[in-house]
C-alpha cells in the first residue's frame, strides 16, 4: 500500500539518503519493490563471497564500482563465471569505471585481461598487493586505454618492461602508485614520464630509483602529488631538478629518504611556493635554520610532518608566525619538543586539527592545556608515550575539544579513571587507544562506555586492571564497536568475553594471551559477533577444539585468524580452515596438538582461497610438495617461521 | 701453402725488390715482337711440372719464396691460370733473351744501360778486391767485413733503382711500338707483370689472415703493394648495410655519371678488387692493376703499376655509378626510379642481399640467415645478446636502448615473450610457470569448480602430464591412513541443535575439499544429503 503513495522515483530518492550498509540491507528486506529499487540504484558493490558473485552481478546492472578485495577465490575461472552471463543479457560491466582487485593474487593475466577487457568504461583499477603480478599482468592492464588511476602497490614482479607497457598503453593515466614494485628502475620511470604527461599523482615509494628519475619526473607538467617514501638512492641533487620542474606540485613526501638533507628540501621549497603538504619525516637529524627560513614562504602549507627531527622552540616560533593555515603537524619522535615550543606553536596555528606528539616525552599538561584551549577544532591527537600527561590534560580536552574523534593515549601512565571521566565529555570520539594504561580500571571504562557511544575502535592492550565488569559496561555502551583489542588483559575471563558477544558490529578482535579464556568464551563470541572477520587468539592456550568448532560453525565472515599456540588439534584445525569459506589469512605456528597430516589436510581444505599463511619452518620439509606448489600457484604467500 | 710461404726471415726488402726489378727487365725484353709467337706456342704446354722446371732454372737471385707462392696461388685462381703460365714462360724466355734489350732501344736507353754496365763492372771490381783481400788475410775484424758488405749493398741498390727507372721510361712507349696487336700485347703484359705483384699480393693477404706479422710486412708492401690493398681488405669486414644505401641522398642528375652494369657472374665471383671504371673484379690487386692498363695510358706509368695510389685514381674523370643486373630492381638502370649504386661493393652487397638466397645461417640461433657473410658476422657478434625486444620486432642488446627506442616511437612497447622461460623446476617461492598455472586449473577442476571453461578437458589432460597421478593427488588413502576414529566422539558444542550442525559441517567441508574427503565423510556415517542452504 505504500507503493500506491510513493512512486519509484521517490523511493530512489529515499534510498539514496541511506547511509550505512546495514540500513540498505534492511531496505532490501522490506519488499520486492524496495529490493528492485536497490538493485537498480546501487552503484557500488563490495562482494564478500565468490559463491554469491554470479547472482549479485546478474542482479546489479548499473554498477560503477566493483570491489573484490575481500572476496576469496578470485581467479581466472571466476572471471569466466563473472562474464558468462554477459553473453545473453545486458552485462554488469558496461558502466563499471572502478575495479578493485586488491589482493586478488589468484587472478593471472589471462583472467585479468578478460575482466578489464569486458569493462569498456574502466577508469580506475586497483591491483595492489597482488604480489605475484608481473609484466604479463601489466601487459593485460595496458589494454585499458582510458585508465586514469592505477594502484599497483607491491606487485612485486612488475619490472620496467611492464611499466613501459602501461605507460604506452594507458597514456591518460593521472594517478599511479608503484609503491614496492621493487623491480622498477629509472628507465621505467623515465619512460613513464615521457608517455604519461597527464600524471597528477605519482607514488614511487620504496623503489630503487635515483636522481635520474627525479630529472624525468620534473618534466611532468601537471604533477601535484609526489610520494617518494623510503627511496634509499634519492638525494639532494635529484631534488634540485624539482625546483624548476613540476609547476603544479602541491604535495611532496620524501620521508625516510636516507640521502635527502635540508639542502634538497630547501631547493624544492624554493621552487614551489604553493606547496600545501610536506612530509620530511626521518630525513634529517636537525631542522636547520635554513629550512625554517625557507618554510617562511609557504603560505599555503597546511600539513607538515618532520618526524624524528631535532627541533627547538624557535622552530615553532617560525611555524606560528608564518604558517597560519597549518592544519596538521607531525612531530612524532622529534627531539626537543617542549611545553614552550608547543605553546608558541598553538599561539599562531589555531586551526590545527591533527597533532601527532608521539614520544614527545617532555610534554606535560601545560602544553596539552594550551593546545586544547587554542585549537578548539582538534580532531586527532596522538600522545603515545607522553607519560607526563595526566587527568588535567584530559579535563581540558574534555571541556574544549568537543570535536575530538581520535585520541591515542597508549603508554600514558598518568591516565587514570578520573581522566577518563573528564574525557568522556568528548562524545564524538571514534577511536580511543588506552593500551598500556595500567592505571585505568573497569570504573573508568564505564564512564567512557556510557558517554562515548560512537566509539568504533578501542584499544585496551595490556590494561591489566580491566576485568569482566569493564567488558560488561563496554558491551552495553559501544554498540558501534568494530575493533577491539583485549590482548594480555589478564583479568578478563570467559564471563567477560561472553559480553563481547553482544557487539554485533565487531569485526576485529584481538585477544592475545588471555590465559583464562576457554572454548566457552570463544563460542559466545563466535555466536554473537556475526561480522567478525579478523580474530587473534595467539597464546590463548586454553581454547581447544570445541571453541574452534563453534568458530567454524558461526563465524562465516572470518577472513583472518591467528591460532598460534592454541590447543587446537587436527580436527579443529580442519574444521576451521575447511568451513570458514572467507578465510584468507591464517597464522598457524606452534600448534602442539596438530600433526603434519593435520596441517596437510587442513591446507588442502582451504588452499583454493587462502592468500597468506604463516607456518612453522620445519613444516616446509614435512608437507607434501604438491600442497606447497598448489598454494603457491594459487597466489598464496607462505611465511615460514 | 702457408708453411711454404711464411717462414722468410731473409725476405727483406731487397729480397722482394730484386725479382721485381729483374722481372721488369725480362718483361721488357719479352715485348720484343718476334717472340710473341713462341710465347703463344708455349702457352699450350701448361703443365705443373713444366712450371716447376721453369722455376728451378730461374736466375739465382730471384727469391725462391716468391715463386713457390706464385705456384701455390695457381690452383685457387683458375682465371689467372693462363696468365701465370704465360708469365712463367716469358720468364724463361726472358732469361734467354736478356741481351736483346738494346736492339730496339733509343739512345737514351743505351746510355742508361751503359752507365749501368759501368756501375756493375765497378761493383764487380770491388767484390773482386774484397775476395782477393779476404784470401790474403783471414781473420780480419768483423767490422771491416760489415763495412764492405754495406758498400756493396749501397751500390747494388743504386743499380737496381736505375734499372727500374730505365725500365719505367721504356713503358709508355710500348703501345705505339706494338700498335698492330694492342690487345694481344696487353694480355701478355698483364700476364708478364704478374709474378712479382701477385706473389706479394698473395703474401700480404696471407699476412692479414694470420694477423700477426703486419708490422714487418709493411716494409714489403711499401715497395710493390699499395696500402689501399690492405684497407680494402679490411673494409670488407666492416662493411655494413649502409654501404648499399650510402648514395641515397645523392641526387646526381641522370647523364652526369656513367652507368656501369656488372654481370651476375662477376658480382658473385669471389673478388675483392674491382676496377673503378668497368667494375670487373679481381682476386688480387696486382691483376687489377694489370687490367687497368687497358683503360688508358695513365695506368701504364711505373708509378701506377708499382704503387697504384691515389694520384692515379684522382685524375678527373666522369663519375661512375653502378646498376644492378637484376631486371625490375630499383637499382637496375631500366627502372623508372632508378637509384644507382655508388661502389662495386655496394653492387655486390645489394645483389647478394636482395637477389640471392640467404645461405649463411647463424650457428648460434639457427634461425637468422644472411646472404652476405659480413652480415652474418655482425649478427653473430650480437646473437643471443639481443634479449631486449620491441613489439615492432627490433631487438636491442641493452635495456636502455630499447627504452630509448620506445620513448621515440609512438605505440611501440617492449615485447614480453609468450613462453615463460622458466624451467619446470621452479622453486615455489618464485616463478609463475605454465606448469603452475596448469596445476591451478587442474585443481580447480578437481575441486569441481563450476567454471564453464571450454578448456577443462584440456586442463585435465595437462594435469596428467604434470602431476603424476591427479586422482591420487587428494587420494582417499591419505584419509584412511590418518586416524579419523576420534571424529565420532568429537564433543558436540552445547548450542548444537541436533543433526543440522553436523550435517552443515560436513557438506561445508565437502564443498571445499575434494572427492577424497567426501569419501571420508560418508565413511563416518554422517549423511551429507541434507545440505545447508548457504
Amino acid at each position: 500500500m505504500l507503493l500506491s503513495v510513493f512512486t519509484e522515483d521517490l523511493l530512489v530518492r529515499v534510498y539514496i539518503k541511506l547511509g550505512s550498509e546495514s540500513d540498505r540491507k534492511t531496505w532490501r528486506l522490506v519488499c520486492k519493490d524496495f529490493l528492485r529499487v536497490d538493485s537498480v540504484t546501487r552503484r557500488s558493490l563490495r562482494v564478500l563471497r565468490s559463491e554469491f558473485l554470479h547472482g549479485l552481478l546478474s542482479k546489479y546492472k548499473n554498477l560503477d564500482t566493483l570491489d573484490l578485495t575481500v572476496c576469496p577465490r578470485i581467479e581466472d575461472a571466476t572471471v569466466s563465471v563473472m562474464l558468462s552471463q554477459a553473453v545473453n543479457s545486458v552485462s554488469w560491466t558496461r558502466w563499471v569505471t572502478r575495479l578493485v582487485l586488491s589482493r586478488a593474487s589468484g587472478l593471472r593475466y589471462g583472467g585479468l585481461e578478460r575482466l578489464v577487457g569486458a569493462c569498456p568504461c574502466l577508469e580506475v583499477l586497483d591491483v595492489s598487493y597482488c604480489w605475484v603480478y608481473g609484466d604479463r599482468e601489466a601487459w593485460a592492464i595496458s589494454s585499458v586505454r582510458g585508465l586514469r588511476e592505477l594502484r599497483m602497490d607491491k606487485c612485486l614482479g612488475v619490472s620496467d618492461v611492464g611499466l613501459a607497457k602501461i605507460a604506452v598503453g594507458c597514456g591518460k593515466l593521472e594517478r599511479l602508485s608503484l609503491k614496492w614494485c621493487m623491480e622498477i628502475s629509472d628507465l621505467g620511470v623515465d619512460l613513464l614520464c615521457k608517455k604519461c604527461l597527464e600524471l597528477k599523482s605519482l607514488d614511487v615509494s620504496y623503489l630503487k630509483v635515483t636522481s635520474e628519475s627525479l630529472r624525468s619526473i620534473a618534466s611532468l607538467p601537471k604533477l601535484e602529488l609526489l610520494a617518494m617514501v623510503g627511496c634509499p638512492f634519492l638525494d639532494d641533487y635529484g631534488l634540485q631538478f624539482l625546483e624548476h620542474g613540476c609547476p603544479s606540485l602541491q604535495a611532496i613526501d620524501v620521508s625516510r629518504c636516507g640521502c635527502v638533507s635540508s639542502s634538497g628540501l630547501i631547493s624544492v621549497v624554493r621552487g614551489h611556493r604553493g606547496l600545501a603538504m610536506l612530509n620530511a619525516g626521518y630525513c634529517f637529524s636537525e631542522l636547520s635554520a635554513m629550512v625554517l627560513y625557507s618554510l617562511k614562504d609557504l603560505k599555503n602549507l597546511n600539513t607538515i610532518r618532520i618526524d624524528g627531527a631535532q627541533v627547538s622552540d624557535s622552530s615553532f616560533q617560525t611555524f606560528s608566525t608564518n604558517c597560519k593555515s597549518l592544519v596538521e603537524i607531525g612531530l612524532s619522535k622529534c627531539v626537543g619538543v617542549t611545553n614552550m615550543g608547543i605553546m608558541q606553536l598553538v599561539y599562531g596555528c589555531v586551526g590545527l586539527k591533527i597533532v601527532n606528539l608521539t614520544c614527545c616525552r617532555f610534554i606535560t599538561d601545560e602544553a596539552i592545556s594550551a593546545l586544547a584551549n587554542s585549537c578548539r577544532n582538534l580532531v586527532s591527537l596522538k600522545l603515545e608515550a607522553c607519560d607526563k600527561v595526566t587527568e588535567k590534560s584530559l579535563d581540558q580536552l574534555g571541556s574544549c575539544c568537543l570535536q575530538l574523534k581520535e585520541l591515542d593515549l597508549t603508554d600514558c601512565c598518568g591516565v587514570n579513571d578520573k581522566g577518563l571521566k573528564y574525557l568522556s565529555r568528548c562524545s564524538e570520539l571514534l577511536s580511543l587507544k588506552l593500551g598500556l594504561c595500567t592505571n585505568i580500571s573497569d570504573k573508568g571504562l564505564a564512564y567512557i562506555a556510557h558517554n562515548c557511544t560512537k566509539i568504533s575502535e578501542l584499544d585496551l592492550y595490556r590494561c591489566t586492571s580491566i576485568g569482566d565488569d569493564g567488558l560488561a559496561a563496554l558491551s552495553s555502551g559501544f554498540k558501534n564497536l568494530m575493533k577491539l583489542n583485549l590482548s594480555y588483559c589478564n583479568g578478563v575471563t570467559d564471563r567477560g568475553v561472553q559480553y563481547i558477544g553482544c557487539l554485533g558490529e565487531l569485526s576485529d578482535l584481538e585477544m592475545r594471551g588471555l590465559v583464562n579464556l576457554t572454548s566457552e568464551g570463544l563460542t559466545a563470541v563466535a555466536a554473537g559477533c556475526k561480522k567478525l572477520s579478523d580474530l587473534d587468539l595467539k597464546h590463548c592456550g586454553k581454547i581447544d577444539d570445541s571453541g574452534f568448532w563453534a568458530l567454524s560453525y558461526y563465524s562465516r565472515n572470518m577472513r583472518q585468524i591467528n591460532m598460534s599456540y592454541c590447543a587446537v588439534s587436527d580436527v579443529g584445525l580442519c574444521m576451521v580452515l575447511g568451513n570458514l569459506t572467507r578465510l584468507q589469512d591464517v597464522k598457524l605456528v606452534h600448534l602442539m596438538n596438530v600433526t603434519v597430516k593435520g596441517f596437510e589436510l587442513a591446507l588442502r581444505a582451504c588452499c583454493v582461497r587462502i592468500k597468506k599463511a604463516k607456518l612453522i619452518g620445519s613444516l616446509r620439509f614435512l608437507l607434501s610438495t604438491e600442497i606447497l606448489e598448489t598454494l603457491h600457484a594459487r597466489g598464496c604467500k607462505i611465511r615460514w617461521e | 701453402m702457408d708453411h711454404k710461404e711464411m717462414p722468410c726471415p731473409t725476405a727483406d726488402t731487397w729480397g722482394k725488390s730484386f725479382p721485381s726489378g729483374n722481372e721488369l727487365l725480362k718483361n721488357i725484353s719479352s715485348d720484343d715482337t718476334p717472340l710473341t709467337s713462341s710465347q703463344r706456342s708455349q702457352q699450350k704446354w701448361e703443365d705443373p711440372s713444366m712450371l716447376d722446371y721453369n722455376a728451378r732454372i730461374e736466375p739465382p737471385f730471384q727469391d725462391f719464396k716468391q715463386r713457390s707462392e706464385t705456384q701455390s696461388s695457381l690452383p685457387c685462381n683458375p682465371n689467372n691460370h693462363n696468365k701465370v703460365t704465360d708469365e712463367e714462360d716469358v720468364q724463361m724466355n726472358g732469361t734467354i733473351q736478356t741481351e736483346k734489350i738494346q736492339d730496339w732501344d733509343p739512345r737514351a736507353m743505351l746510355n742508361n744501360l751503359t752507365f749501368l754496365e759501368q756501375k756493375i763492372h765497378q761493383l764487380q771490381d770491388l767484390v773482386h778486391l774484397i775476395v782477393g783481400r779476404r784470401s790474403q788475410a783471414l781473420g780480419r775484424p768483423d767490422e771491416l767485413v760489415a763495412q764492405q758488405k754495406q758498400l756493396i749493398t749501397a751500390d747494388l741498390t743504386s743499380i737496381i733503382v736505375q734499372l727500374i727507372s730505365t725500365a719505367g721510361s721504356l713503358l709508355p712507349s710500348v703501345k705505339p711500338l706494338s700498335g698492330t696487336t694492342p690487345t694481344g700485347q696487353l694480355g701478355q703484359l698483364g700476364g708478364l707483370f704478374l709474378p712479382s705483384t701477385v706473389g706479394l699480393n698473395g703474401s700480404v693477404q696471407l699476412q692479414n689472415n694470420s694477423g700477426s706479422k703486419v708490422s714487418d710486412q709493411s716494409n714489403q708492401m711499401d715497395i710493390t703493394v699499395n696500402c689501399g690493398n690492405e684497407q680494402n681488405y679490411n673494409m670488407e669486414e666492416h662493411e655494413s648495410k649502409d654501404d648499399e644505401d650510402a648514395d641515397e641522398g645523392e641526387n646526381l642528375p641522370p647523364g652526369s655519371y656513367e652507368i656501369l652494369q656488372l654481370e651476375k657472374e662477376e658480382i658473385l665471383a669471389p673478388h675483392t678488387h674491382f676496377c673503378t671504371i668497368c667494375g670487373k673484379g679481381f682476386k688480387r690487386d696486382a691483376n687489377l692493376r694489370m687490367h687497368m692498363r687497358g683503360h688508358g695510358d695513365e695506368y701504364k706509368t711505373p708509378a701506377a703499376l708499382a704503387k697504384p695510389n691515389k694520384e692515379a685514381t684522382s685524375e678527373p674523370m666522369l663519375i661512375k655509378r653502378y646498376s644492378c643486373p637484376y631486371a625490375g630492381c630499383k637499382r637496375n638502370k631500366e627502372h623508372k626510379k632508378f637509384q644507382p649504386l655508388k661502389t662495386i661493393l655496394c653492387v655486390k652487397n645489394h645483389y647478394k642481399r636482395t637477389h640471392c638466397d640467404k645461405s649463411y645461417t647463424c650457428s648460434r640461433c639457427n634461425t637468422k640467415k644472411f646472404s652476405v657473410i659480413a652480415d652474418l658476422k655482425t649478427h653473430e657478434k650480437h646473437c643471443g645478446k639481443d634479449k631486449w625486444l620491441c613489439s615492432c620486432g627490433t631487438t636491442f642488446s641493452r635495456k636502455d636502448k630499447l627504452f630509448g627506442h620506445i620513448a621515440l616511437f609512438q605505440g611501440h612497447t617492449p615485447a614480453i615473450p609468450l613462453e615463460e622461460t622458466k624451467g619446470p623446476n621452479v622453486p615455489p617461492d618464485r616463478g609463475e610457470g605454465n606448469e603452475a598455472i596448469n596445476k591451478v586449473r587442474s585443481i580447480n577442476f578437481n575441486f569441481g569448480s563450476n567454471a564453464p571453461n571450454g578448456n577443462e578437458v584440456q586442463n585435465t589432460a595437462d594435469v596428467k602430464g604434470n602431476i603424476e597421478d591427479p586422482t591420487g593427488y587428494f587420494s582417499p588413502l591419505n584419509f584412511d591412513t590418518w586416524n579419523f576414529g576420534g571424529f565420532h566422539e568429537f564433543p558436540r558444542p552445547p548450542y548444537e541443535d541436533s543433526e543440522s550442525s553436523l550435517s552443515f559441517l560436513i557438506p561445508g567441508s565437502c564443498n571445499y575439499t575434494v572427492p577424497g574427503s567426501c569419501n571420508f565423510t560418508q565413511k563416518t556415517g554422517a549423511e551429507s544429503s541434507s545440505n545447508n542452504p548457504e
